[in-house]
Parts: C-alpha cells; structure tokens; sequence
C-alpha cells in the first residue's frame, strides 16, 4: 500500500475511531458492572433465626428509632408467618439489599445505586420521588414519604437516638443495613456483626439473638459459620433477585420453651 | 451627568455587591459541632443528648439522688456511706467524696473516651453492669440467674429502660401499660390459651403468678416506697405462689376448687388493666377485590335497554299506533 | 370589571361559554396544582400499594394520544402520501399539546418536582423510564420545530416578527429530516412505555414482553383516531375548521382496519395469560375481566375500545357517514384511555406476598382524590384550551389553507362540513 494515498486526514480519522472504539469498550464494561452489585472487600449479610423470633418488633422500633422513620414508614416490617409445631412464627423483612436489585435497575436518575460492599444505598439528593423503585420491589421493601415526618419520633429516646438526618418530602426511603453504623465501626477498628457499636441497630436490638450479621467474605464470621451448618432460604428466590437476607426456619424442637432446671 | 435612573442602579449594584459578599463570608462559618468537653458532669452529656436527659429525669434513677424518701431514711440512718456507693456517681469510700449525685450518665457510661463524640461512650447492656448495684440479694439478682430469660442470654434492658429506669413501653405499636402487657409482647404464644382459662376471667394476668405480685398476700403488690425489694425475677411460679389465693383449697375435693376461686377484686386487690395486644406489621389489604361497582352494571342496563330500545321501536311504534287508534275509535263511538 | 367584561364581550357566543368553561376547569387545576406543591402528595389517594394512579394515567394517555404526529408525519414526508399533509398538520399541534400535557401531569405526580432537571443530567442506562424521559424530550424539541410553521400562522407574531416568523416557517423545509427523528424517537419512547411495566419480574401481570408492542399499537390506533376526531369535532363546530372529508374518511378506513390486528393482538394477549395459573397475574387478570375494573375492560376498552369501532370504521356506509364516523374514533380514545387505566391498576390492585410458602395475593383498592381529579381536569382544560385557540388563530384544522401554500397537495376543502 503506497503511503501517499494515507493522508492527514485519514489519520485522524483512523485516530478518532480507534479512541472511540478504546471509549466504547470501557462504556461497556461499566454498563456491564452496574447491571449487579460489585464485589468488595466486605460483603454484608443477615441472617434471621426464626426459632427465636418471637415477633416483638424491638428490631422494628430500633430502627425506627435509630433512622429517625415516621411510624407509618417502618424499614423492617415483622409480619406473620405461620405455624410451625404449635407455635407461631414471624418473619421480619428488611431491605434485601439486593446482588441484582430491580430498584436500581430501574431508578431513572441513578439515585439507587450499589456500594461494593453489597448494601443499596439511596441518594436521596438525586432522587426525584418518580416511585418506579417502589413499584419494582417485590419485597415492598421501601416506603414513600408522602409528607415530611415532622414532630416527635415515639421511638425516641426508648429505643435509641437518630443517626442519620430525617428524609425530605416526596423520596422514598429503605434500610440501609445502618451503613452508617457499619462505616463508623470500621474506621473505630470494630467488627460489623461482633461490635453492636458497629452493627445495624435491629440486630443489637433483638432480645433473643434472632438477627445476626456478618461478612460473608470471612469464613469465620458468624454468619457465614451458622450458614454453613444450618439450611437457609432466601425471599422470593425465583425472581434471582440475589437477597443478602437470609432466613433460617423455624424448627419446632427449638422452639419449644420447656426450661430444664 | 448621571439620570436618577442610571444612579438608582449604579446604588443597587454596589449594594447587592455588599451583600452578597457578606452573605459569603457569613455562610463561609464552620459549622462543624462545638469542640468535645472533657469528662463533666451531665450537664456536658445533655447538651447533645436532651432527649435522653429528659426520660432520665423523671424515672427513678434521675431522682436517685434527691427522693425525699431516700433522704430522710439516709439522714435517719446518720447518712451511711454505704448508700451513696450506688445513690452517687463514683463515691469514693476512702474520700468520701463522689463525682456527682444521684445515678448519672457516668454511672453506667463510664469510662468516657477521648474525644467523644469521635469516639463512642461505653454501652454496656449486661447483668453485671446492672448488677453492680442491683446485685444485693434484697435485688433478688440470683433470682434472675436462675430464669430462662438469662440463660438466653437476656439483659435486664430487653425489659427495662435503663434511662426511665421503668419498663419498657414499645410505644409506636401498642404502649403497654404495665408489665404483663410486656410480656405478650414476646410471648404471644402464651396468650393463645390464656385470655378464656378462669384465671384470666378472675383478673390474673402475667405478674401475679411469674413475678411474685400477689394479691392477698403480707408481700402484696410492691410498695415503691420500699424499693429496694424487687419482685421474683426468676419468673418461675412456684407452689407458694398458687397458695397466695388457694391456700385454702389446697388438698380439697375437686369441685371445691371452682367453688372457691377467688375474685382479685374482692380479695382487696386491683386487677391489672386489660393488655392490648401488640400488632404485628399488616398491609391495608383485603382478600378480595373490591366488589364490582354498581355503576357499571347500571351502565351496562343502560346500554342493553338502549339498544333493545332501538331494536324495538318499530314494533314499539305499531304496537303504539293501534293503541292510540282504537282508544280514538272508542272515544269517537262514546260520542 | 363586570361592566368591562361585558363591554368586551357584548354577546355570549359558544366560543366565550366554552372558553369561559375551560378558564374555570384550568383555575381549578390551577388551585389543585398549588395545593399539591405545597402540601405534597400526601393529599391524594396514591399509597405505596398503588404509587401511580389518575395522573400517570392522563400522562401515558396523553402520550399515546399524541401517536397521530409522528405516524402521519412518516406517512407524509417519508412514505411520500402528500395528500394526508393537512391531517399531519393537525396531528403535529395536537402532538405538541398531547407532550406538553403529559409533561404537566408528571410536574405534579413526581415527589420532587424541583428536581424534574434530574432526569436530564443524571443518566441510569439501564432504567426504562430514563429512555423513556430522554425520548420525550427530545421529541418535544422535534415536535417544536415540527409545530414552527403552525405557530408562525399566529397574526400578531407575523406583524411584530416578521423575520423570525419567516425563519419558523423555513423550518418546514426540514419536515422530512424531523419526520425521520420523530419516527425514531416516539416508536423508542412509545414501545418503551410499555415496557416500563414490562420489565418488573416483581408484577407477573405486567412482566411480559408483549407490553411494548401493545402499548405501541393502541398508541397509533389512538393518535391517529383523536387527530380525526378532533378534526371533524371543530369542523362541525366552527367555520374556521375547514376539512376535507374524503381524506379524513380514508384515514379511518385505515384505522379500522388497524383495529383488526390490534384487536386480534389484544385477544391473543388476554388468552394467553388465562393460561395455567401465576399468582399475581391471574389475580391481575381477573380483577381486570371480573373485578372491580372489569366493566372498563369490557364495555369501554373491548366492546367500544376495539369491536364496534372496528366494525362502523369498516362498513361503508356508516364511515361514510359523519356521525358514525366521529363517534366510532372518540370511542377508540376512549378505549386507549380505559386500556392505560386498566392495565396501570391491573399490575397494583393484586399484591403479591413475599412471605415463603404458597403465594399468598391480597387486594387493595384505588380512586382518585378530589384534589386528583381537580389536577388532572385541569391537565386535559389545557389541551382542549390550547387546541380550541390553536383551532381559532392558528388554522390548525385547515386542509384548505395546505392545498394553497402546496401545489403538490390537492385538496378540495369545503367551506364548512355541516352535518
């Protein structure tokens, strides 16, 4: 090929598409990444025993306490769950947290976004209350603020003291695996999960060690521990949602409250 | 040289110019919280912690240090330093000396770290921390060691407010009212037989048989003014707990017993309010949709009637004319 | 001012009453629309059951409505069929109406309205209602220019702006440029309003691909419907609607015979999800065929959405005539607007349990709020008002007024159409 036909003009055509192509081929690993959540150093998980949980919703107030909710928005919702063997059974639901989370999937400014420690966090400031996140949840995991929660929380000083700020009118809102609380920690040097300083404050509030939390990346952790040895089962796990919730059933044996003194 | 105008706006410039500049600096302040004390007393913590200042205040270790009943069994008793291990915060035998009155913030919250809030204060919800001073056997404390609740590893805040230094009242879904309320709380599978057996139809409820609040009994129902005697926290009932009402019944024929069953009210005791039951989380659904609305069927008529209408006119219409025909026909032969 | 208003307008003329009526329901919505700004969402009968309700409703049906601009425009300047350009003339202003309702009632159903440049500057990909939000406004600034040439009709801009006004005008030599990016962006935009339902696994009533494609449908059915419809409407209303009778006749022969697939399509839809049972979407299906909607499936959206249209639009002798003809179309907009209503509730009536075990499905129960119904009769005040001037000054309805700027269009435009 002889070089006088290959002009300027051709090299900085042939220059151009070649940065495109380099540009498109990042564009796409980083459309590609934020279809699911990324893996990180930490990955979070809880696990909710339902032997012991005997539906009492300390885990309820405390968090509402703890993230300053309305008491019509609550972030963990305990529901009924059946029996088993005589005795009731609950199932208390906070946010999954999603690998594959449909509200970030769908949230049109990006306000839902994935953190590479597994937790959806909620950029209320983005947000423009569309509500498509709301309807995508197929665990009716967050809640709208219709008005602004203004006044007293009842939860509050019982249950704990808000630590984060209350959410403007016209969000939604979810559980945010207390972040916060997890961010604080780790900088303090303590263990998410061991440190109730640390953990999300529904788990610290459990009177009966029903939740626990961990990280799933340490085997010895104790989620990961009472994972391997006891079978478990996540929400909804035909939709492939990947929750980061995990449950224990109830076993009736377990549940049986004869004291043995 | 300049028309009013034109010095009008020359005037405003530089004053929206001022403004704006001093609009900068001012919002240039750092707003970051005030700078952390050294440990104090609770005036520091409550500063920042007014809400929890507050339900302390009025509970019972807010008044710790100032019960007038409190005070005067002291001085009665010469002012014993004893007392003031637990009535004061961090007193010091050897001085005499204590840090603050009454139980403060530091009297569980101890020790404060630097630099708090950097650093968290110390939250320890064990028995032990309690125990330092709800220990004495007049606490019953190994009472609680024994109980089912501690053997779970349960703290004394599971149910009590350590700051109201009351119970806990779940406010937000239903508030208990007292502590048999409480106890459904968690235990609501207790509550399926319970409500339509005889005791709960005499009044019975949770404390008077699993804390030791009897009725008709020399110990019945815990005086506050004595308040260093704590109820069972075993919560285990025990014979000597079905005889504070049915001593009497004891080692008699069967059909005595219901024969003789005591009303709490008449044995001189009050009953414990009814326990509201605490919900669990419910969505504002039915199990069924909403029924059909009758507009649609009126609707629907409507349509059917219309269109049968239109159908039938002509029939309508003949059948019609024959009828106004003949009532003219006989009208004409009545004349 | 009584004595003002009565020296301004000595008689009371249809147009004033109509105007005047319009004027009331606008100040209405007005009034509903600062009350939902000030007082929040918190005012209507949406919950987070049913987050989306009236106004979602009047902005997909606007949208949808809206559907005559872009497929006129294609079959005018790039399927070549000039004679249809007085239709498309019309369908582009009720296009340009149909957008900037649509954006209104979102104005007032998103929780952060001060927050609507959002959408523009923080992009999520992935999301449906981001392309849908991006199509929309782009298409608004195609629809714009597209609508330049109407609103240079206007006589006062004409006298003041001169230039500018010939500039706007110019812009028609680009319409085959504009029909092209109006044909991409809405099939984009139309299809994908669907499938913003079609997409959440989370509502098996709504998680099929064939959302996209229905909602495109009844869109083109319905657009192209609501610009003839509204042609004849103002032609039998005022004598400065001027139409050709034989064209608009053909278009609804060729809505009719859209219906056929459309209907078609509609059935096979329905049929299918009858078909073994799925929680949540056979509860879906039958509060929309026997519960509480079932009446505005049926009658509104079936019988008089789709079979009776079909059938008066597809005999001569009532498309020919006028009556019949009007009323077969406005009964298609209606049943655009029944089949948004139905499926938008449909999917959040029947909700679906997450606790394990066997699917538990629960209802609840929707209807709009004074303060809704106040907002959205506002909304659609607007449009009937934007299109009733548009009508009056800016010769939106003229097939005559075409036939002389374009030699190439034949058109013969009576004076008036009188029934």
């Amino acid at each position: 090929m002889s070089d006088a036909n290959f002009s300027r003009r051709d090299f900085i055509k042939l220059t151009a598409v070649g940065a495109a192509a380099v540009a498109g081929t990042r564009l796409v690993k980083e459309a590609r990444a934020s279809s699911s959540s990324p893996a990180g150093e930490h990955q979070w998980a809880m696990v909710i025993d339902q032997s012991k949980c005997t539906g009492c919703n300390y885990c309820t107030l405390a968090c509402q306490a703890h993230n300053d909710t309305a008491p019509e928005n609550q972030w963990n919702v305990v529901s009924e769950a059946g029996e088993v063997g005589g005795h009731k059974t609950y199932i208390a639901r906070p946010c999954m947290q999603c690998a594959k989370a449909p509200c970030v999937e769908v949230c049109m400014v990006g306000a839902s976004y994935y953190r590479d420690d597994g937790i959806v966090m909620m950029d209320y400031d983005k947000c423009i209350g569309c509500r498509y996140c709301e309807a995508a949840c197929p665990y009716q995991a967050r809640v709208f603020n219709w008005e602004k929660f203004e006044g007293k929380n009842p939860a509050v000083p019982e249950w704990g003291s808000p630590e984060v700020e209350r959410r403007p009118r016209g969000v939604p809102e979810k559980c945010s695996f207390c972040y916060h609380r997890i961010d604080r920690g780790l900088e303090l040097g303590l263990i998410p999960g061991v440190d109730a300083d640390a953990t999300p404050a529904c788990v610290g509030a459990c009177p009966t060690g029903a939740r626990m939390f961990g990280d799933l990346n340490d085997k010895n952790s104790l989620v990961s521990l009472v994972l391997k040895e006891h079978a478990s089962y996540r929400l909804r796990d035909d939709l492939a949602t990947g929750p980061r919730v995990y449950y224990l059933p109830a076993d009736p044996k377990e549940m049986d409250t004869e004291v043995k003194s | 040289m300049f028309t009013r105008f034109k010095r009008l706006s020359i005037a405003l410039i530089f004053a929206l110019a001022a403004a704006g500049g001093t609009l900068m600096v001012a919002s240039a302040q750092d707003a970051t919280p005030p700078a952390p004390t050294p440990q104090g007393s609770e005036q520091d913590c409550a500063a920042c912690h007014a809400d929890y200042q507050m339900s302390w205040q009025s509970g019972l270790h807010g008044q710790a240090g100032d019960d007038p009943v409190f005070l005067k069994a002291w001085e009665d008793q010469g002012k014993p330093g004893a007392c003031l291990i637990c009535h004061d915060t961090g007193y010091d035998p050897a001085t005499g000396i204590s840090e603050a009155k009454g139980v403060t913030c530091l009297a569980c919250h101890s020790p404060a770290p630097d630099n708090h809030p950097a650093n968290n204060m110390p939250v320890d919800k064990s028995t032990d921390l309690c125990g330092k001073c709800h220990s004495d056997s007049r606490f019953a404390s190994d009472n609680w060691m024994m109980s089912a609740h501690y053997q779970r590893a349960m703290t004394c805040s599971v149910c009590h407010n350590p700051h109201s230094a009351g119970m806990k009242t779940v406010e937000g879904f239903a508030t208990t009212e007292d502590a048999s309320s409480l106890c459904q709380n968690c235990h609501k599978d207790a509550m399926d037989n319970f409500p339509s057996s005889k005791h709960a139809e005499a009044g019975v409820t949770c404390v008077n048989c699993h804390l030791g609040f009897n009725v008709g009994s020399a110990d019945a129902n815990v005086d506050f003014a004595d308040a260093h005697k704590a109820p069972d926290h075993s919560f285990i009932p025990t014979l000597e707990t079905c005889n504070k009402c049915h001593s009497t019944q004891m080692h008699a024929p069967g059909q005595s017993v219901a024969a003789a069953a005591i009303k709490i009210e008449e044995a001189g005791g009050t009953s414990t309010p009814e326990p509201t039951p605490v919900q669990v989380s419910t969505l504002p659904v039915t199990n069924e949709p909403t029924p059909v609305s009758p507009v649609g069927y009126a609707g629907l008529a409507g349509l059917v009637g219309l269109a049968a209408g239109m159908v039938l006119a002509p029939w309508l219409e003949r059948f019609y004319h024959r009828v106004s025909k003949q009532h003219q026909h006989e009208e004409e032969h009545h004349e | 001012m009584i004595a003002k208003l009565r020296a301004k307008f000595p008689t009371t003329t249809p147009w004033i009453t109509w105007l005047g009526a319009l004027g009331l329901l606008l100040a209405i919505g007005l009034t509903c629309g600062i009350l939902i700004f000030w007082r929040g969402l918190a005012i209507t009968n949406l919950t987070d059951l049913v987050p989306w309700g009236l106004w979602i409703t009047i902005d997909l049906s606007s949208i949808a409505l809206s559907a005559g601009a872009f497929s006129l425009c294609a079959a005018v300047y790039l399927a070549g069929l000039k004679r249809y350009e007085p239709v498309a003339r019309t369908a582009t202003f009720i296009g340009l109406i149909g957008y900037s309702m649509a954006m209104l009632s979102l104005m007032l159903d998103i929780g952060r309205p001060d927050r609507f440049w959002h959408a523009l500057v923080y992009w999520n990909t992935h999301s449906l209602l981001w392309e849908v939000t991006m199509c929309v406004c782009l298409y608004l600034i195609v629809l714009v220019l597209e609508a330049m040439p109407i609103l240079a009709k206007l006589e006062w801009l004409r006298k003041r702006f001169p230039k500018i006004t010939a500039k706007m005008e110019h812009v028609h030599h680009y319409a085959p440029y504009l029909a092209i990016a109006g044909l991409c962006l809405s099939m984009l935009h139309q299809s994908s309003l669907g499938a913003v339902y079609g997409v959440l696994k989370a509502r098996p009533f709504w998680y099929k691909p064939e959302m996209a494609a229905l909602f495109m449908f009844s869109a083109l059915v319905g657009g192209i419907s609501l610009t003839i419809f509204a042609s004849m409407l103002s032609a039998r209303l005022t004598p400065k609607a001027r139409v050709n009778d034989t064209l608009l006749e053909r278009v609804a022969h060729f809505v009719g015979w859209m219906l056929v697939p459309y209907l078609y399509f509609r059935a096979w839809d329905w049929l299918a999800m009858t078909y073994t049972y799925q929680p949540g979407r056979s509860e879906g299906l039958d509060v929309m065929t026997k519960g509480p909607l079932s009446f505005n499936f049926w009658i509104v959206e079936i019988l008089f959405g789709a079979i009776v249209p079909m059938i008066l639009l597809l005999k001569q002798g009532t498309r020919q005539n006028r009556f019949w003809r009007m009323a077969a179309l406005a009964m298609v907009v209606g049943g655009v607007i029944a089949y948004r209503w139905d499926i938008n509730l449909g999917g959040f009536l029947v909700v679906v349990s997450y606790l394990p075990g066997e699917a538990t499905v629960a209802y609840t129960s929707y209807f709009p709020s004074l303060v809704e119904i106040g907002a959205g009769l506002g909304v659609i005040a607007f449009g009937l008002m934007a299109f009733s001037l548009g009508v009056r000054y800016l010769k939106v309805v003229d097939h005559r007024y075409v036939a002389q700027e374009h030699e190439t269009v034949k058109s013969e435009a009576p004076e008036t159409v009188l029934a």
